[in-house]
């Protein structure tokens, strides 16, 4: 059973290490993430140069920057940095787990920041996305 | 869908505009209390005047840029490095822009873009690079 403590600059760790739940990309997935980006190129409900619909690039790119809700309760943060290297192309389908690890925390200009490095793979252990991220502590 | 095969390095990429309404946030983030994304008074509580988009939203917005120009070569293969330097705030509309900065040879050929988005302040939000590859 996890427990969940308030996340603090102090509780933060670095080395500290996140994975995800599996979750499964469902078409409808796909079109809500159309709606919500407006972005409904055909590949994503059609043939593509990949022999059928893929997903948009960044489509569970939530998965990896909530991965520090799998341990901490987060009162409010705001996204600084992003990093993606698009490897493999998502599909509906696919059932999709993030692994995160933190590479450092920081002070600047009073505010408070983690970094974490991620990976997104299939069920069969293929990186589709890797990157970086940083993201900025609001206190509670 | 056609993609260019005609890119110099100075080219400027046909701009996208996105009209960020609260059901596009709720859509993306998904709707929670205590949310900056999604839950008004909690926004305001933490110090801002309305809900925030996501950051996130934008490197999506640069994807589709990225697609339109280089298609399968940005899905697999591409490559985005992005600063969130303003935030954006539900009813803004952003323009993301893009300009040709390199075309790489090397396993391939990479063109790489300088991007950003900007409100319709014309104040930039987000800045950064992105790269995919020629088929």
């Amino acid at each position: 059973m996890t427990e969940f403590k308030p996340l603090t600059y102090e509780a933060l760790t670095v080395g500290e290490e996140f994975v995800s739940d599996a979750y499964l990309v469902t078409p409808e997935d796909v079109d809500t993430y159309a709606f919500a980006v407006d972005d409904h190129h055909p590949w994503f409900f059609g043939p593509s140069p990949f022999g059928g619909p893929v997903a948009h690039p960044t489509l569970v790119a939530n998965q990896a920057l909530r991965l520090r809700h799998s341990r901490y309760v987060v009162h409010a943060g705001l996204h600084a940095k992003m990093q993606f290297e698009f490897l493999e192309p998502i599909r509906a389908g696919m059932r999709v787990r993030s692994r995160g690890r933190v590479v450092d925390k920081y002070e600047r200009r009073g505010k408070q920041y983690m970094v974490t490095e991620f990976v997104t793979e299939d069920d069969a252990g293929t990186t589709l996305v890797r990157g970086q991220f940083t993201q900025m502590l609001i206190p509670a | 869908m056609a993609i260019a095969h005609d890119i110099a390095v100075g080219q400027e990429l046909p701009p996208l505009e996105k009209d960020l309404t609260q059901r596009h946030i709720d859509a993306y983030s998904g709707v929670r209390t205590r949310s900056i994304h999604t839950d008004e008074a909690w926004a305001r509580r933490k110090g801002f005047r309305t809900t925030l988009a996501q950051g996130m939203m934008s490197t999506a917005y640069v994807s589709e840029m990225m697609t339109r120009l280089l298609g399968a070569g940005f899905i697999k293969g591409g490559a985005m490095s992005v600063a969130f330097v303003k935030p954006v705030y539900a009813g803004d509309r952003l323009t993301v822009r893009g300009v040709v900065k390199e075309v790489r040879e090397k396993d391939g050929t990479r063109v790489v873009v300088e991007v950003w988005c900007e409100n319709q302040h014309r104040q930039k939000t987000a800045v950064g690079s992105a790269s995919g590859l020629l088929a």
